[in-house]
């Protein structure tokens, strides 16, 4: 099948529920009213509270979703065939990610754009904080250490990308720094670091990094782990300098490469006319592959469904809605946006990869080489896509290794970031003074714990597959969508709308989710995978957790009548 | 109409479409990051408002020699803070109200 009839495929269902399943929540569901002032105009600041646009809230709100994650899940799951992959997409994005990026927006709204930790104490209980803070944790635990081994592996394949993306460092600060000093517009210095960017490019080609000297064949000290070190070194020294100085304008200039990224992928696949020489449903996986269900389910968080996006949705999105109806469009279009750029990673690994169906089976030979391999074959498929448009495709490659490696390394500093105020945050409960009290020690704990978690796939005997090191990162991303939505279901059931839209996609992510995390750890204790069985039973009990957490949760907003939304801000108080 | 007088229409057309580009992307992508200036200079105001208030807590101020040197500077600021957190008056008669 050509590539261009899956994509008007899958546009038109995403049309269809846009369209339509987007109309009836925002009717019947969590009910928009117009007349309600949000708080952007009743706490208006001029920094956080703030009545946007929609198109230019949307363009923030997806800009702050989309990153590696919805490229790197698919691009594993494929493994499976395009066809698990791309319905898991399709579904999960119009029936779970919709429902609960755009009712995130809309419970925040009605809250005084509250974050979802701070909701879900207040809708859910007070355990349920300790039970969010908790996952939270896990989850940054793993996107840290999944996206360091991503971003190793890609240095490894991709030595000529090493030099721009250092270079991307100083690019970044300088361009922040032109920023905050001066009013004028930005287009045209922004265009000429862009630029400047990809001209590093060639220079990369000319001078590639590569740490093979240095490192042994197998075991510990292997290249991609000499580089998953230094990037935790690089992260736990780049959490310490200011937001504004380097993280911000590298997140500025991401930004820029988001829309170039899906412009060459999307004019790639029109100019290209490539089909899809992947099969639709792999008969050919080994014997002793990881069954598809409930794995799929996992393996592709960001892109079906993504509890990060409830963060975002919460913490800044809601703090700028205009009008209530424009949750609509920027939740639920911005779910399809991330699933748009799933779509384009599934078509960069079955069509644009390679030529043959063979060829295709060599690359997902098994699942440990599918899963190492996964950004590596993102990147070869959109170089592809990138020379069907006339870039010589050795240079492609490294432009669409920069992409990913951009995309990863803000979410690693980030994430290190945010995890850092988490590890505070759980010391301050269990008061760990030595660690709450202590930037430092806590910045420590924040890298060392992920940093262990990195280095063990495939370093040697205790070493386990990349893929199953995602999965694990997806179930985290799973469980926070999960509790999200029964916040979300809460606040419905409290004002007395029918809640199934919402309780479908939580039965369903608690179910494949807990159903994968016994799945794993039964092959973990059989296997003795002593680092990722507790792993997988403390996420597994936190998964129960939240289950009883939802359930209790739910009874109680059965029994509660009227309207629970908060009540109109004060005069007095001004909130 | 002279070759001239068309080259400056279409200059000043083009001129009107990159104003329209410029703006675009000043609203798409250049405000978000605007914002998070704005968010890290409010947060450092408040850390110096703190500062300058850790006395009126009754918490000693470790930086008072320096801190009462920019109290003056700050009382508008101050007053208009107070009143954003939803108090009219500050209470302590003689700070700014």
């Amino acid at each position: 099948m050509p590539a261009v009839v899956m994509v008007l495929i899958v546009g038109v269902l995403f049309y269809l529920g846009y369209r339509y399943y987007s109309g009836y929540l925002a009717r019947r569901v969590y009910a928009l009213d117009d007349d309600r002032p949000t708080p952007a105009h009743t706490m208006r600041d001029g920094v956080d509270f703030i009545p946007t646009n929609k198109h230019v809230l949307f363009g923030h709100h997806f800009t702050s979703v989309a990153g590696a994650a919805p490229i790197v899940g698919p691009a594993i799951a494929v493994f499976w065939g395009w066809g698990p992959a791309l319905i898991w997409v399709v579904a999960g994005t119009i029936f779970a990610a919709g429902v609960h990026d755009f009712g995130a927006i809309v419970v925040s709204v009605r809250h005084k754009a509250q974050s979802i930790g701070t909701l879900t104490r207040e809708v859910v209980g007070t355990r349920a904080r300790v039970l969010f803070l908790l996952i939270i944790f896990f989850l940054l635990t793993l996107v840290n250490a999944v996206f360091a081994v991503v971003i190793g592996n890609l240095f490894v394949a991709n030595p000529e990308a090493v030099l721009p993306i250092v270079l991307e460092i100083p690019l970044a600060i300088g361009i922040g720094q032109y920023i905050y000093r001066t009013r004028s517009a930005a287009l045209i210095p922004s265009l000429v670091g862009v630029v400047v960017l990809y001209a590093t490019i060639l220079l990369g080609q000319a001078l590639p990094i590569s740490l093979a000297g240095f490192a042994a064949e197998d075991g510990l000290f292997t290249e991609r782990n000499i580089w998953v070190v230094l990037l935790f070194a690089y992260t736990f020294l780049a959490s310490r300098i200011p937001v504004w100085v380097l993280l911000q304008p590298r997140d500025y200039i991401n930004s820029h490469q988001l829309f170039i990224a899906l412009g060459v992928i999307g004019l790639g696949v029109l100019v290209g006319w490539d089909t899809i020489v992947a099969p639709m449903v792999n008969d050919r996986t080994p014997a002793d592959s990881p069954s598809w269900f409930p794995l799929l389910f996992v393996t592709i968080a960001c892109g079906a469904v993504s509890g990060f996006h409830s963060l975002v949705s919460s913490g800044t999105t809601s703090k700028q809605l205009d009008k209530e109806s424009h949750a609509r469009y920027v939740g639920y279009f911005g779910a399809v946006g991330e699933g748009a750029l799933a779509l384009g990673s599934i078509l960069a690994c079955t069509a644009g990869i390679v030529a043959t169906t063979a060829d295709w089976h060599a690359a997902y030979s098994d699942f440990a080489t599918a899963s190492d391999g996964a950004a590596s074959n993102f990147v070869n498929g959109v170089a592809h896509f990138a020379g069907n448009l006339g870039v010589p495709q050795a240079t492609a490659a490294v432009f669409a290794a920069v992409v990913v490696i951009s995309f990863a390394a803000t979410t690693m500093d980030t994430g290190v970031r945010l995890q850092r105020y988490i590890v505070q945050e759980i010391a301050e409960i269990v008061r760990i003074r030595a660690i709450s009290r202590n930037l430092t020690v806590a910045g420590l704990v924040a890298v060392l714990i992920p940093l262990v978690l990195a280095l063990l796939p495939g370093g040697g005997d205790a070493g386990y597959t990349f893929g199953v090191l995602w999965q694990l990162f997806g179930t985290t991303n799973q469980l926070t969508a999960g509790l999200a939505l029964a916040v979300i279901a809460v606040w419905v059931t409290k004002n007395r709308r029918n809640p199934i839209a919402v309780l479908v996609p939580l039965v369903f992510l608690v179910v494949v989710t807990t159903w994968a995390l016994v799945d794993n750890l039964v092959r973990f204790v059989a296997e003795s995978e002593w680092v990722l069985a507790p792993l997988d039973a403390i996420i597994f009990v936190l998964a129960v957790w939240l289950i009883v957490e939802a359930v209790l949760a739910l009874r109680r907003a059965r029994g509660v009548s009227g309207d629970a939304d908060e009540p109109e801000p004060t005069e007095l108080t001004g909130r | 109409m002279t070759a001239g007088g068309r080259w400056r229409r279409l200059g000043a057309r083009l001129l009107r479409y990159w104003r329209r580009l410029e703006r675009a992307h000043e609203l798409l992508l250049v405000s978000r990051w605007r914002q998070g200036l704005r968010k890290e200079a409010r947060r450092r105001d408040d850390t110096l408002r703190t500062l300058l208030l850790l006395e009126s807590l009754g918490v000693d101020n470790p930086v008072a020699y320096e801190t009462l040197d920019v109290v003056p500077y700050l009382v508008a600021d101050f007053h208009a803070w107070h009143r954003r957190m939803g108090r009219d008056e500050f209470g302590d008669a003689g700070v700014c109200c």
